[in-house]
């Protein structure tokens, strides 16, 4: 059994962090040592480190919560996970695309903007974003 | 009218109902092009049309239904957009 001092140290997560993974319900102490400090066992330490991984892949600490129930869950299989990457590489493929489109527009502007000498009141980058403000309905 | 089901192989929700989805589209729309697309074998597609979450509906190009319908509201949306199309 391990305090959260040394789960800390294990898992290389900070003490504050695996406070927070305990509020949001994705550990669970197991026991109490006598004078009342939290303990936990080594499939905190496993959990830990597929919260970990997990997010190095994208998933949020909700998303992840979801996987590890899954991941207890007789009656799931590999298919319910696989299709949660799926959905994942998706949501990521279309966050690429919109900062293409981004950065694209970005290229338009620096291109436009040929002589950063003048002065900020005629700067190209100003007036087209003002432009664009003008062509866009307020959110 | 093309109708397009995003789906993952192995999904156990994408599998459901599939076929009652299929008969419902071919009964309510005389010339629909139905298709079921594993997600994997057209990810640009899939981008592109804004599939995020599976199994997906999209309707003439557009996402409809995130998730699986029932038939009821799945021929619902099928006549509604045929309507709007005439």
């Amino acid at each position: 059994m391990f305090t959260i001092g040394k789960l800390a140290g294990l898992t290389n997560v900070s003490n504050d962090t695996l406070r927070y993974y305990e509020h949001e319900g994705l550990i669970t102490p197991t026991a109490k040592s006598a004078a009342g400090y939290r303990l936990y066992d080594q499939d905190s330490v496993r959990r830990i480190r597929f919260i970990k991984h997990a997010q190095r892949c994208g998933f949020t600490l909700a998303e992840i919560r979801d996987l590890l129930v899954l991941r207890g869950r007789d009656r799931a299989c590999c298919g319910d996970i696989r299709t949660r990457a799926i959905e994942k590489k998706l949501q990521i493929e279309n966050k690429i695309r919109a900062m293409r489109a981004m950065s694209k527009a970005l290229d338009q502007l620096i291109a436009e903007c040929a002589n950063e000498k003048k002065p900020v009141k005629e700067c190209t980058i100003i007036a087209a974003l003002e432009r664009a403000n003008h062509s866009m309905p307020v959110q | 009218m093309k109708v397009e089901l995003f789906y993952s192989p192995g999904c156990s929700a994408c599998l459901d109902r599939q076929a009652e989805l299929r008969t419902a589209a071919r009964e309510a729309i005389k010339d629909v092009e139905w298709r079921e697309i594993n997600v994997l074998h057209s990810l640009d597609h899939a981008v592109e049309l804004g599939v995020i979450t599976l199994p997906s509906i999209a309707i003439d190009g557009e996402v409809i239904f995130t998730s699986l319908p029932t038939v009821v509201q799945f021929r619902k949306a099928l006549i509604e957009r045929n309507r709007g199309g005439e």
